[in-house]
């Protein structure tokens, strides 16, 4: 370490920023540390916002408190944070550099909502047609595509989740958003469907029936069963508006001078001219023929396409005031030279393929050859042209099947298609085929026409040949080869060649060099459509080649896009490739549902005549069909939340991004994933719906859950009766390379069991376990109350099988009873309580942070540095480094700060932003005047209260000189307008009237403060929670009670005062009481961060207790540890060692505090100034009045072997019987707690003794053997070395005698169910921990103690290490029994909360804070007693006194003084009751 | 497609319904199923409780013969595949090949027929081939033990709740019943040594079937069929109730969805006579 600090004096300054990965509670607290100890903090999340698992929990034990409540302020605290920056949706992809010094790329997901737009309103999610499953539910409940993680998340703001582009929208070449249209279409919003298929297809009634569907082909509901069926649902929504009065054109928006020419009236220029007209241009259409429509009009049969169908999408069209002109074609006469000069700006070509390619076989030219197109055109434009009674076509394309379908319509006996390769090969669609051949039509395959017989010029006969399939050609199918001598003939009157298409290109003007390909088509860029000519632009057929109407219209809208941009001088190119990848899913899972076909007219019927042969859905097919969908792109980009927002913040284009970031060291945080249950199969999770993981319970539970907490189970949601945990699941389990113990499940079951029964006090609880691991501070006893109190039925036992019960769905579960019995018992629900595993992204972020692994997948680290990685600069907390509970990972958290910060403490304060403010307006004796800002919340608010009569209200009320609506009040916009308004009209008091303080007050209250107004002449009316959204059935009486509630918030706010925090300067020197492992470190930790510390030790040593200690489990030698921490401390510069210290007197305050010690031989006085304390006091191992301790030589406590193995006072290899019973004064009516430490240390020592002497017996008999984490590996280890283990319970304590022959133990064994009789040579007594002496300190320095005398923490949960009593802080055994290396941890905690407040050279104190009138103080004592924080004091004048640093403002003494002497600032009597007597006022009329 | 076959001793008697469907489903799907030359007995129910060296070299030396003809070995017998896996897996050891069958190459891999038939590509030839689909009729589906475990031997990856049966029916058009007696022992050869104890085993099982809303149980196994099917009078006596639940093969209900005429005789064979049943659903 000294090596370290010395290199790096050398090196640049240090990076002052610190990058956090993950952002659950570990994440949070080492963020808050650090961004409070002058560093810039960045929090990188993968989810949409912070919380983690912690945020999903219902309650927390052994306080039974609840975690939402307790973590959501500091969620707030992290998102307000000046000097914190939450990166969302983000992961690390690279770290380079070193400590100090380290560059950091972060890859961030679109959240496709702008951050600092959204204002958390929630309409989005309301529009938002695709529900998912909530996986903040554990998937039990439903969200949207819009979703927040959870109400309280922080970004306080939505997001759009997409998995990518649906394969359907991706495989259309017009890009319609599919999904989005069938979501709609689900939701009956056949209007808003509409709307979204023309933006990108302004032909929805053609597409809807003649499409090719390229969307069915690609929909993943084919790998299931069948597509949607996506072209039937267009059509549907497209009959439905024809169906409807009148048609809704769009409204152009702004009107643009400049027009375009569009050559051809196909669907690609109809396209072209739609779009265009749209943005604004004026859009001619030249088309040669008569009719627009082009193939469309030509082409397609009626039957397939009637004619009033066509003309509505062409009208839809003319309606923005597209202009067609048929009969005008563009060519010679009249050439686009000639439009050009007759002023059109730009030009599109979409004239299409409309010659028929030659057979070019001898008979061509004979009469009754009629190519395929020119048939069509002749019968489509009202001619008849009879093909006589046997007729030839040849092809296998649509125009084919087209024209032999129209053939048997016009009464033609016999029509055949000859193609030349197979069914499978044929280019038509398959039910246009099926449909032909319903018709009658007969298909010849593998045959091609050699030569077409005539007579008289007329044909009369084909000649044809077989065909059989060789290698595959260009177009990838299999080439036609002739069979040599297959020669047949056909008879036949006609002969339709329908083989395909080619373009006529005589529209080019002549003279330019226009890029023809060698297929003769027009070459054109594949992504804007501009051919080399500027200004002229092609798409459809003619660029193609023959293809599909939706291709043409594609082009069509690609190319217009083009032309605007041409036409407004913007680059064409930019930002138009492909963005998201194609989303795919996996289609397990998923429920066969079979395609709804819509009718068809019958055979019979339809070849009498051209009349329609599809029929279309009705209404509750096509909602039924729509909901087949799979929603494969998550997002369906129907785009309702684009309308929805009114505030802007969607934006649909957001890619993904990649941010560069300097920072000085690492914190990796990224917490645990549940392990999968699925691994243990043979309890049937995923297979019984009532089996359930506990997290899911935990979500079940919560109040804010998928039932609201009412505690139902998933198969029929009916209340359960009998519950039941299973333990172990995916922990302490070698068969599934999860050897170790989770550490928390035994203690989060039996929380959960306790609040289930208090939800349901009929609710019977079992708990099937291997070992109760309650080994944390109070756990013990949460467990005794749990058994006592609560009659939880705790069961030892591994399960082995769920079986369910076909009918009720209920479970039945087979044990062998404490009697060993075998016993079938039935329950309702039974929950597994599920191990940790390493979090799910574990192996790409060891690589991407190239740190080490332990075999199970955790970060490695070493005992004796528990929160440092394998590499410098990188370091860990929480469940990542081992699994845990919440206040060890807190604890880790701060510690890794500590860490942290350590490297580059040089650079604090460097990076960090403050805030200049504007000096305060003097209001005192000034006339109230009041502004109200009202808010609408999007429609939250505004839709069920009547904001502008609040508003109209509102101006009627005394002392106001202001009152504004707005749509966000919170919007950044809407910020900047306050501020103005404040000074404008001077106002010195603000109201605002919307959402909820607890998310909002201090955004508001920061901006009149920016404004020059003290922060506390702000209130707020709570018009949204506790109005608008629990009365939403009652407009009236919600705008009422709105205005009641804005009438009070008026009242108050016209009495508040300012107040004025006090700043005092900060005494950066940190006392230390303690000279144990954890006070050590923690004066170590402080110094290393260069601040001054006196550490106190109350004997003429240091070391602590671990001076006893000789060997880790893990082999570490511990007195060379202590050797080197003494060693360091007594030459570290900033360090002052005090001996033989007694603390005698202490006071002052966070910053100031000031301690009297007495110290060395002479027992001298001094006093210490110092802005901080750190209490190490420590504990040392109980020695134990049970088993004759004391009374033989052969009887000691583990720390006593351990001492004598250690200094080899004594050699295993003479014992051969040992025994060690565990438990010994712990646990038991006296000492109710578990000492955390013993079965590891028996462990331990037994495996020490097993090296040294393999063949010794060692009997450990235990109650549970708790070693938790990693620690159970060293109990398999023993297991495996041949430790015995015996099991015992209170009511059977082992007993002990001292025989003549030596000692006896006798104990019974449960598993044996007989009594053993043990003859050791030595027997080793595991006694718990207990407290150093400290009352004395205790009630100097007022900390509180639990029961057995250990410190008491500020919170059980999430302030592991601060005492209530701001300023001073607690770590290692003083807090509780537990290991060297959780001590370490703690100590390094203490460091980093210490330095949140050492880092600071002042601190503000006052503001909201309790203040007694002197006068009317009868000393009767009630506020020194009430107040949680021991804050008040009777002065020397006699009177109470509150201490304006200490006062935490909670006003519970100004509630209980009963001589109302106490007044808690800006809560005072006058304040609270004229907000009161508002609320009863008359309603003003 | 070839592969060899081997039928075990129970489709020459209990079984025969069994190895009639096998004939007909593979001569219809056109594979050949080339029956071992010289096989015998596998070493089931007895051996592997008495002799190690016995419980190998039985299945050792129909290992060897099979991997004559350098194809994989389909058994349709649960035993027998855990006898000839159990050898095969054996048999990767040096120290047992040496011991047992030096000649021993480990080229062949020995299959269920149950396997065979879950292959992807056998699926969709078997989906390509149903002309009349089990629609509408509830089947549970019932894998026995030897089976799928232990799964270091059977190399079933869901040995708790195994799928190829649940496909076949799902390819064939049945609906699947689950239940949480999938993979429960039915008593196999302890019928014939220790009744009481088999008998209770397949009550268990029974009285679950019984409680789903199933019509049938399908089965890949002799042992499973036959202990299934032929106890359901005695426990009905027993029991004062009805036990009459039809228990198919699986390759019987292959060949009637194949729409095969020859199923009808197959299932005269049962004790629990399917017919009715299969008459109401319309697809016999």
């Amino acid at each position: 370490m000294d090596e370290k600090v010395k290199t790096q004096q050398n090196l640049p300054s240090p990076v002052g920023a610190v990058l956090v990965i993950g952002g659950g509670v570990g994440g949070i607290q080492a963020a808050l540390d650090l961004a409070n100890s002058g560093f810039k903090v960045y929090v990188v999340e993968e989810e949409s916002a912070i919380g983690g698992k912690m945020a999903q929990l219902d309650k927390t034990f052994p306080t039974n408190d609840c975690s939402m409540c307790i973590i959501s302020p500091k969620l707030v605290e992290v998102g307000r944070h000046l000097n914190i920056e939450v990166l969302s949706y983000a992961e690390v992809v690279r770290l380079e550099g070193e400590p100090g010094n380290f560059s950091v790329q972060i890859k961030q997901k679109p959240r496709f909502i702008e951050l600092d737009r959204c204002t958390g309103c929630g309409d989005c999610a309301k529009v938002c047609p695709v529900e998912v499953p909530n996986a903040f539910d554990e998937n039990l409940s439903r969200r949207k595509a819009a979703y927040k993680r959870y109400p309280q998340a922080i970004p306080n703001a939505f997001a759009i989740e997409k998995r990518g582009i649906s394969p359907c929208k991706a495989n259309c070449p017009a890009g319609i958003h599919v999904q989005g249209y069938i979501a709609l279409i689900k939701q009956k919003k056949f209007k808003e469907a509409l709307n979204l298929i023309r933006k990108n297809n302004p032909l929805p009634s053609i597409c809807g029936r003649v499409c090719t569907h390229p969307c069915e082909t690609a929909c993943s509901r084919s790998k299931v069963d069948d597509p949607i069926a996506i072209m039937h649902l267009k059509r549907f929504v497209s009959d439905w508006e024809y169906s409807q009065k009148e048609l809704e054109v769009p409204r152009v928006e702004t009107k643009r001078e400049e027009r375009v020419a569009i050559i051809g009236a196909g669907p690609a220029g109809l396209s072209a001219a739609y779009y265009l007209a749209l943005e604004g241009y004026s859009v001619t259409i030249f088309e040669s023929s008569s009719e627009p429509g082009g193939m469309l009009y030509w082409g397609i049969p009626e039957y397939r396409l009637p004619r009033a169908i066509l003309k509505k999408d062409i009208e839809f069209i003319k309606q923005l005031g597209v202009e067609i002109r048929t009969n005008t074609p563009i060519g010679e006469q009249f050439s686009l030279e000639d439009l050009l000069a007759a002023g059109f700006k730009a030009i599109f070509l979409g004239v299409g393929a409309q010659k028929s390619t030659r057979l070019n076989i001898e008979g061509e030219n004979l009469a009754g050859v009629i190519p395929g197109i020119d048939y069509l055109k002749a019968i489509n434009s009202g001619k008849e042209l009879p093909l006589g009674n046997r007729v030839a076509v040849i092809g296998g394309g649509n125009v084919a099947i087209d024209v032999v379908r129209t053939a048997i319509r016009k009464g033609t006996k016999e029509v055949f298609i000859l193609y030349r390769r197979r069914r499978e090969e044929m280019p038509a669609l398959p039910e246009e085929i099926r449909e032909a051949e319903e018709e009658g039509v007969k298909i010849h395959y593998l045959v091609a026409p050699k030569k077409i017989i005539g007579k008289e010029g007329k044909v009369v006969g084909l000649e044809c040949l077989r065909m059989e399939l060789g290698e595959p050609d260009e177009s990838g199918r299999p080439r036609p080869v002739p069979i040599a001598g297959s020669e047949f003939i056909l008879e036949v009157d006609s002969v339709i060649p329908a083989i395909g298409q080619s373009i006529d290109l005589s529209c080019l003007s002549q003279g330019k060099d226009w890029n023809i390909s060698r297929r003769g088509t027009l070459v054109v860029d594949p992504i804007t459509y501009a051919t080399n000519i500027p200004g002229i632009f092609a798409g459809g057929d003619m660029v193609s080649g023959p293809a599909t109407v939706v291709e043409a219209i594609g082009a069509g809208r690609e190319a217009a896009i083009s032309i605007a941009r041409y036409l407004q001088g913007m680059d064409l190119h930019e930002g138009r490739e492909k963005k998201l990848p194609v989303a795919e899913i996996t289609p397990q899972e998923i429920k066969k549902h079979p395609r709804y076909h819509p009718p068809k007219i019958s055979v019979t019927e339809r070849i009498k005549n051209f009349q329609e042969v599809q029929q279309g859905f009705s209404e509750e097919e096509a909602i039924l069909e729509a909901s087949r969908c799979l929603n494969c792109g998550i997002c369906s980009e129907c785009l309702q939340c684009v309308d929805a927002c009114l505030a802007k913040a969607i934006n649909h284009t957001m890619t993904e991004k990649y941010l560069n970031l300097k920072v000085g060291s690492v914190i990796i945080a990224p917490g645990f994933s549940l392990t999968d249950p699925i691994l243990r199969a043979e309890y049937g999770y995923g297979c019984y719906p009532n089996v359930i993981t506990s997290l899911e319970f935990e979500r079940i539970l919560s109040a804010s859950g998928p039932f609201q907490g009412h505690i139902c189970r998933p198969s029929d949601h009916a209340a359960p009766k009998r519950i039941a945990w299973i333990q172990c699941v995916g922990s302490r389990d070698q068969s599934i390379n999860k050897g170790y113990c989770s550490s928390v499940c035994c203690m989060y079951a039996t929380k959960e069991a306790i609040i289930a029964r208090e939800h349901d006090p009929e609710i019977s609880a079992t708990i099937f376990y291997m070992d109760i691991r309650a080994h944390g501070k109070g756990f013990d006893q949460y467990y005794e109350r749990a058994q006592k109190d609560y009659k939880i039925r705790f069961i030892r036992c591994q399960v082995s099988k769920v079986i369910e019960h076909p009918k009720s769905k209920n479970l039945i579960i087979t044990y062998v009873d404490e009697n060993g019995k075998i016993v079938e018992e039935e329950f309702d629900l039974v929950v597994l309580s599920v191990g940790m595993s390493p979090p799910g992204n574990f192996r790409i972020l060891s690589r991407t942070l190239d740190i080490k692994l332990t075999p199970y997948g955790f970060c490695q680290t070493d005992p004796l540095n528990p929160m440092e990685t394998s590499r410098p600069g990188v370091y860990v907390c929480g469940a990542f480094q081992s699994p845990k509970d919440i206040p060890e990972t807190v604890s880790q958290a701060s510690g890794a700060a500590a860490l942290a910060s350590e490297v580059i403490s040089l650079s604090r304060g460097q990076l960090v932003t403050k805030k200049e403010l504007p000096p305060e307006q003097n209001v005192t004796g000034v006339e109230p005047r009041i502004g109200v800002f009202i808010c609408h919340c999007g429609i939250n608010i505004g839709g069920i209260v009547n904001v502008p009569a609040v508003k109209e209200y509102v101006k009627t009320l005394p002392q106001v000189v202001y009152v504004d609506e707005n749509l966000y009040t919170c919007s950044q916009d809407t910020q900047a307008k306050i501020k103005e308004i404040i000074r404008e009209y001077r106002l010195n008091r603000v109201v605002v009237a919307s959402c909820s303080p607890r998310t909002h007050e201090p955004l508001f209250q920061e901006t009149i403060r920016d404004a020059g107004l003290n922060k506390y002449l702000f209130e707020m009316a709570n018009i949204r929670d506790q109005c608008s959204w629990v009365h939403m059935d009652k407009k009236e009486e919600a705008t009422e009670k709105a205005k009641a509630l804005v009438r009070m918030a008026i009242a108050k706010v016209s009495l508040t005062e300012p107040l004025v925090e006090q700043e005092l300067s900060i005494n950066k020197r940190a006392l230390v009481v303690g000279g144990g492992a954890a006070g050590m470190v923690a004066a170590l930790g402080l110094a290393d961060q260069g601040f001054e510390v006196v550490l106190v030790e109350k004997e003429n040593y240091l070391g602590g207790n671990l001076r006893n200690l000789y060997y880790t489990i893990n082999g570490d030698n511990v007195q060379e540890f202590l050797n080197y921490l003494i060693k360091r401390i007594q030459t570290h510069p900033l360090i002052q060692i005090i001996l033989n210290g007694v603390i005698v007197d202490a006071g002052g305050f966070k910053g100031n505090f000031k301690t009297g010690i007495m110290s060395g031989p002479g027992m001298a006085y001094r006093k210490v100034e110092h802005g901080v304390t750190i209490i190490a006091t420590g504990g040392e191992e109980y020695k134990p009045k049970e088993y004759f301790y004391g009374e033989d030589p052969r009887i000691m406590t583990q720390q006593e072997l351990e001492k004598k193995i250690g200094k080899k006072e004594i050699d295993p290899k003479n014992f051969q019987e040992i025994v060690m019973i565990q438990c010994v004064g712990s646990r038991v009516p006296e000492r109710p707690y578990c000492s955390r430490v013993c079965c590891s240390s028996a462990i331990k020592n037994a495996l020490k003794i097993k090296e040294i002497n393999p063949s010794a017996n060692i009997y450990i008999i235990y109650r549970d053997i708790r070693t938790y984490g990693f620690l159970e590996d060293y109990y398999t280890q023993a297991r495996k070395a041949g430790v015995i283990f015996i099991r015992y319970d209170l009511q059977n304590k082992p007993e002990v005698s001292i025989e003549k022959e030596g000692l006896r133990v006798s104990v019974f064994d449960p598993s044996l169910r007989e009594t053993l009789i043990i003859n050791p040579n030595l027997l080793i007594l595991s006694t718990g921990i207990i407290p150093r002496e400290n009352e004395e300190l205790a009630t100097l320095m007022k900390l509180p103690r639990t029961p057995e005398n250990f410190f008491l923490e500020a919170h059980m949960k999430l302030r592991p290490v601060d005492f209530a009593t701001e300023g001073i802080f607690l770590c290692g055994l003083a807090h509780s029994p537990k290991p060297l290396t959780e001590s370490l941890a703690q100590a390094k905690a203490a460091v980093s909360r210490a330095c949140t407040i050492l880092a600071h050279d002042t601190i503000m104190v006052g503001g909201i804070v309790a203040q007694v009138e002197k006068e009317k103080c009868s000393a009767c004592l009630t506020c020194v007693r009430v107040c949680p924080y021991n804050v008040p004091f009777i002065n020397d004048e006699g009177v109470a006194q509150i201490d304006v640093a200490l006062c935490q403002g909670c006003g519970s003494c100004a509630a209980e003084c009963p001589g109302k002497a106490i007044q808690l600032q800006h809560f005072k009597d006058a304040q609270i009751i004229v907000k009161t007597s508002a609320l009863f006022k008359e309603k003003v009329a | 497609m070839k592969v060899s076959f081997f039928p075990g001793c129970s489709l020459e008697g209990t079984a025969r319904e069994y190895g009639e469907s096998i004939d007909a489903i593979s001569r219809f799907l056109g594979i050949k199923f080339e029956e071992l030359p010289d096989w015998s007995c596998c070493g089931a129910s007895s051996a592997h409780c008495l002799n190690e060296f016995l419980s190998l070299s039985l299945p050792a030396r129909n290992l060897l013969l099979a991997e004559k003809f350098h194809q994989d070995l389909v058994t349709p017998c649960a035993a027998c595949f855990s006898r000839l896996k159990a050898a095969e897996k054996a048999l990767q050891q040096e120290s047992n090949k040496a011991k047992v069958a030096p000649l021993f190459r480990g080229e062949i891999r020995v299959l269920h027929l149950l396997d065979f038939f879950s292959r992807k590509e056998m699926l969709q030839m078997v989906e390509a081939q149903i002309k009349n689909p089990l629609s509408g009729l509830k089947i549970l589906p019932y894998y026995g033990c030897l089976l799928v475990r232990p799964p270091q031997i059977t190399e079933v990856s869901n040995w708790e709740n195994p799928q190829t049966l649940d496909n076949l029916i799902s390819v064939m058009g049945g609906e699947i019943i689950s239940w949480s007696y999938k993979t429960e022992c039915c008593g196999g050869s302890l019928l014939l040594t220790n009744p009481d104890i088999a008998r209770q085993l397949i009550k268990r099982i029974l009285n679950m079937a019984r409680q789903t809303e199933a019509e049938c149980i399908v089965t890949a196994c002799p042992l499973c069929q036959a202990n299934l099917d032929t106890r359901q009078e005695e426990i009905s006596n027993e029991e004062n109730g009805s036990y009459n639940i039809p228990v198919f093969y699986f390759t019987e209900l292959l060949g009637l969805a194949f729409g095969l005429k020859e199923a009808k005789k197959w299932f005269r064979r049962h004790l629990i006579d399917p017919r009715p049943l299969l008459k109401e659903k319309s697809l016999l």
